[in-house]
């Protein structure tokens, strides 16, 4: 139907953002979950957690969350709009545009952080 | 087995059972929801919040008001369920034998009721003393 083209990249995209996102779930409630276990074993893995290679995967998660969610919404206008399919294509622009208006205050702030060596001592 | 159709109409004839239909609206109606959840919780986290200087003071503080232990856990709950039932229409796509898409669906669903259990713990259940 539309292979080889944007749907199927949208397609794609989108399992591959979701699989990423729920992946890190998993670290991320056992990391914060950790605050159960008091302030030096919380803390400890925090620590782990801010080294600049987590940061560049923080960088990652944040622009699949923002893609995985706009395109969810392209999903949901194509579901229950008259006109969302046949405008399918220019909804996935419309939303690498929202993606690219809501991911360069992470990239700076994070972004910068990276390389202005802020991270955790 | 998961709905593919893109539209409601369809997707109520090609569902066998309505609870594959709830499923469908439900991974629609928590979408619109998380996109909100998810953007408000990584803006205050990663923007207003510096991340490096996120450690357990930082986190049981939040964690010590309603307003956010409800926020959060709706993230969980959510996302957990989103999440479970997405890695499930992945799994009957990609597991063709039903032996090993069944064990791979135990293994995958407790670790996903581990991590309810254990987030929801230490959101309700945990005093980090804070005052």
């Amino acid at each position: 139907m539309y292979r080889g083209r944007e749907g199927q990249w949208a397609f794609y995209l989108h399992r591959i953002s979701g699989l990423g996102i729920l992946v890190f779930l998993i670290l991320h409630i056992l990391n914060i979950g950790s605050a159960m276990w008091g302030p030096e074993v919380s803390n400890a893995l925090m620590k782990f957690y801010h080294q600049p290679v987590f940061q560049l995967g923080l960088l990652l998660l944040i622009a699949g969350v923002l893609y995985h969610g706009f395109n969810g919404l392209r999903i949901i206008l194509m579901d229950f709009t008259a006109w969302g399919v046949r405008y399918q294509r220019a909804l996935w622009y419309g939303v690498w545009v929202l993606f690219v208006v809501f991911y360069l205050p992470f990239l700076i702030k994070i972004g910068g952080g990276i390389l202005g060596g802020s991270h955790g001592d | 087995m998961a709905i593919k159709s893109k539209r409601y109409p369809e997707a109520r004839l090609e569902a066998n059972t309505n609870l594959e239909l709830y499923w469908w609206v439900f991974m629609r109606i928590s979408g619109v929801v998380l996109v909100f959840l998810l953007i408000g919780h990584m803006w205050m986290n990663a923007i207003l919040a510096d991340l490096n200087t996120i450690d357990y003071e930082y986190v049981a503080k939040r964690l010590s008001q309603t307003t956010w232990k409800v926020y959060d856990w709706l993230i969980l709950a959510l996302g957990l369920l989103h999440g479970a039932n997405g890695l499930r229409y992945v799994l009957d796509d990609w597991i063709r034998d039903p032996a090993k898409r069944f064990w791979t669906k135990v293994v995958a669903y407790s670790l996903i009721a581990f991590l309810f259990f254990y987030g929801s713990l230490s959101l309700f259940n945990h005093d980090f003393g804070v005052n």
